[in-house]
């Protein structure tokens, strides 16, 4: 389609609602191909404005027009050579200045512009006014059309200004004024390039001292070298006058002139006015935002450990019963059944890998949970409701954005303290970042919590996070006022996004995506130690038993199990099983339940299976109606646990007694897994909780300390490791000793 | 007379070390959308690059990648002035299968 007077293109920068106001102005009138030789999308259509018909181009998203992308060369050629009637360029109102660069460089082409302010709604939301009428004047007169494009505000005035533009042919009237310097340059380049026959003088000037090698080798090839050689002349002399190179000049220029546009023109509203002010004027209050933030992350772990419950349970049962029945029918089907290998299978991966993988759905409520506060916008100021905090103890709040980071996971908050300018800061945040309770440590808490506290698992989760903060700020205080003291404090300033509804899409890829990332390593790192956990349990060291035929006490594990438990007397578990969790969990945090899985449950579920193989009691068609059967009562269970969220918020209250439902009868819904069930056996709620703060607080993850190693060295890494064992055990020994000595129990 | 183009690369030199965008805007009284521009012009001369918070070549025994770490997504643009001596940075699919892109 050849282009032509009535021929308009729209240019913008990327996500400025583009594509959305092309479709408004052409609707199905539309043709998608590729540009020529290119890879690059092209959009073209038509729209009939009066009885004029025109052609609409839509241009590929750029910042700006210089010859870095394959976007800019695009769009610059299609305007200096099929030469639109006009181009619309759409601007998002709410950012106003960046989106100017794009402008001032369509102006300096000369040709006939209408600014098309889009999403002025969001801009206004924001708390921005934009002076339509002083910004056009400010431009010379080119037509500025206010837009939201997407609910097709001011399309049709946008038309009228379109109309209305085609057909001049009158140049621009306002440059941008450049540097003195430069200025003295332009004229004489100016006047040579016109007297050599080339289009677009000024501009083309102007692209010849940036040095742009496209159109400085278009002129040399046209028999513009001597112009080329002036230009570079004029580059050197401006170089010496100025100190700065000539295209560092002529994009200050732009800016300095965006500056002076704006002033006058976009104003913005100071105190309390946007609907997201009034809000951070609570959320973010001096005294209210902690307490706020703390309510939210309790509500969290409340639904995290509540909801997950009967999903996790549903999990268990097939992974410690069914799937243990079909691999050892399968087994022994082959001739396998009673092997090492169907030991391997069932007690060494499915305990250990499955004992793990039956905690994925509460992972996805957590993750969707925090998705949610991250959407919505609230998650970046959780930075500036801890500063305070973190104030006080010698950091700043930019501190806890790698803290909130490794609530997800501790590797990359320990690489995202490179992001803190002072490297104290970023040794002390590191140091503090393996204190904040990953995603990994949510299962041993979950197991324990709901073996020991039932329904209460969720006050568990929550005091474990909040322990890991309060450790951490601890470690800040010590490290602050002792090795780093007289570090001059830092302000803390952070762009805060707008809040906004939630998306669903956006939320459910955190998810899937942080949820998947757990998957992996259930693959992967689970997998590998689950194979070495089972390797070590099937061994003997008594003299007297065979391979894979020892009691797990009597295996290499248990060895040095028990050899290591008596550390833990003092803290109150120190079973064997719980200790040899521990150790293995110093690879991944998520280990500790799968080791415990290995220890206590594997066993069983190779003789359960084995049991349930040989008396033939399920056919498979009945193990799929009883997976169908279960999961109609999880989902139940599930709808139960989300609406008792309520009551059981509210019971806090003293004196409150809210009835919970129970929509499949008293007593149905109790459950417990199986490694639940071994777990009460070995711990007391006292040495529960003395248990749990010790996982979150010893040595992080193998993968941890390497991070830790290459970001700071392997000393800084090795006093961590010291570190973390330490307190980790001084805290278990305090807690499990304070709370017998106020009566707790043990 | 020194340009505000200078201003923002001296601003960074005098940094201790990376800078997040909204910090050098208030440091250079500059708006954000300016300086943002500003920024780009001078990490696509080289002189700037941004800050991503995982290790040159390196990578988390879940993923290994760097600017599209799921765990990551809060971190505010940060930028740091890259040193005369130093490798210029580039950007690599990552090979876990993720689909991503890690720092190198």
């Amino acid at each position: 389609m050849a282009a032509h007077a009535l021929t308009i293109a729209l240019a913008g920068n990327p996500n400025v609602g583009k594509s959305t106001l092309f479709n408004a102005l052409t609707g199905s009138h539309q043709h998608v191909g590729n540009w020529p030789g290119k890879t690059v999308e092209k959009k073209e259509g038509s729209l009939r404005i009066g009885s004029d018909d025109i052609i609409v181009v839509d241009l590929p998203g750029t910042y700006s027009l210089t010859a870095y992308s394959i976007e800019e060369i695009i769009s610059r050629d299609f305007i200096l050579l099929e030469q639109p009637g006009a181009v619309v360029v759409v601007v998002d109102a709410a950012n106003l200045e960046r989106n100017l660069y794009l402008v001032t460089q369509l102006m300096e082409l000369d040709i006939p512009l209408v600014l098309a302010l889009n999403m002025i709604d969001m801009a206004r939301k924001r708390g921005m006014h934009i002076d339509v009428r002083l910004l056009s004047a400010r431009l010379g007169g080119i037509p500025v059309v206010e837009l939201v494009g997407n609910s097709g505000i001011g399309i049709e005035s946008l038309k009228e200004a379109i109309r209305g533009m085609v057909r001049r042919t009158e140049p621009g009237t306002v440059h941008v004024p450049y540097d003195d310097a430069v200025e003295a340059e332009l004229p004489r380049l100016q006047t040579a390039i016109d007297n050599a026959g080339f289009a677009r003088p000024r501009w083309s000037a102007i692209k010849l001292l940036e040095g742009d090698l496209l159109i400085t080798d278009t002129i040399a090839q046209r028999g513009g070298g001597a112009l080329v050689e002036a230009a570079q002349g004029a580059m050197k002399r401006i170089e010496a006058a100025t100190g700065e190179d000539a295209e560092t000049l002529l994009t200050d220029g732009r800016y300095q002139f965006i500056m002076g546009l704006v002033d006058g023109v976009l104003t913005r509203s100071t105190v309390g006015r946007t609907p997201s002010e009034r809000l951070d004027h609570i959320l973010t209050h001096r005294l209210l935002g902690l307490p706020i933030f703390l309510l939210m992350m309790w509500f969290i772990f409340q639904l995290t450990a509540n909801v997950s419950a009967p999903m996790v349970d549903w999990m268990d049962g097939l992974v410690n019963g069914i799937f243990g029945r079909w691999i050892t029918s399968v087994l022994s089907m082959v001739g396998l059944s009673g092997t090492w290998f169907e030991s391997l299978l069932v007690g060494g991966v499915l305990a250990g890998v499955g004992g793990v993988l039956v905690f994925v759905p509460v992972l996805m409520v957590l993750y969707f949970a925090i998705g949610v506060l991250e959407d919505s916008g609230y998650m970046a100021r959780a930075a500036f409701v801890m500063d305070r905090a973190m104030r006080v103890v010698g950091l700043h709040g930019k501190s806890f954005l790698p803290m909130l980071v490794g609530f997800g996971c501790n590797v990359p908050a320990v690489y995202a303290t490179r992001t803190l300018e002072h490297e104290t800061d970023r040794k002390v945040t590191g140091f503090l970042v393996t204190f904040m309770s990953c995603g990994a440590r949510l299962p041993v808490y979950v197991v324990v919590g709901s073996a020991l506290f039932g329904a209460a698992a969720g006050n568990l989760i929550f005091g474990m996070y909040i322990l890991g903060i309060v450790v951490a700020l601890a470690t800040a205080f010590i490290l602050k006022r002792g090795i780093y003291r007289n570090q001059p404090p830092q302000p803390f300033v952070m762009e805060l996004p707008p809040y906004r509804m939630p998306r669903m899409r956006d939320i459910w890829r955190q998810m899937s995506n942080r949820t998947g990332s757990f998957v992996r390593e259930a693959g992967t790192i689970i997998l590998a130690t689950s194979v070495v956990i089972w390797l070590l349990l099937a061994l003997p060291v008594d003299g007297q038993s065979a391979f894979n035929d020892v009691a797990p006490e009597q295996s290499a594990f248990g060895a040095v199990s028990r050899g290591m438990s008596p550390i833990f007397e003092p803290a109150g578990f120190a079973s064997w099983q719980t200790s040899g969790a521990l150790v293995s969990g110093l690879v991944a945090k998520e280990v500790v339940v799968s080791t415990m899985n290995q220890i206590m449950v594997g066993e069983s579920m190779q003789a359960g299976a084995e049991a349930a193989e040989s008396v033939e009691t399920t056919t498979f068609g009945e193990d799929l109606s009883e997976i169908g059967n279960s999961l109609v009562e999880t989902a139940v269970l599930t709808v139960q646990e989300t609406l008792n969220i309520v009551p059981r918020t509210l019971n806090i209250i003293p004196g409150l007694n809210v009835p919970e439902l129970s929509l499949l009868g008293a007593g149905e819904e109790e459950d417990t897994t199986a490694l639940e069930a071994s777990l009460v056996r070995l711990l007391t709620p006292l040495s529960a909780v003395a248990f749990t703060a010790f996982v979150l607080l010893y040595t992080p993850c193998m993968t941890t300390v390497a991070a830790m190693r290459q970001e700071f060295g392997t000393r800084w890494a090795l006093y961590q490791v010291v570190y973390t064992l330490v307190v980790a055990w001084a805290v278990a020994v305090l807690i499990f000793q304070g709370g017998r000595l106020l009566g707790l129990g043990a | 007379m020194a340009t505000q183009m200078r201003a923002v690369l001296d601003q960074f030199a005098a940094a201790s070390g990376p800078v997040s965008l909204a910090e050098m805007a208030q440091r250079l009284a500059v708006e954000p959308g300016i300086l943002e521009g500003m920024i780009a012009y001078w990490v696509r001369k080289g002189k700037l690059r941004e800050v991503f918070a995982m290790a040159p070549g390196a990578g988390c025994a879940r993923c290994g990648v760097s600017d599209t770490c799921a765990f990551i997504v809060q971190m505010p643009r940060t930028y740091e002035l890259v040193r005369e001596n130093e490798l210029p940075i580039i950007n690599a699919v990552c090979n876990c299968g993720c689909g991503g892109t890690k720092t190198q």
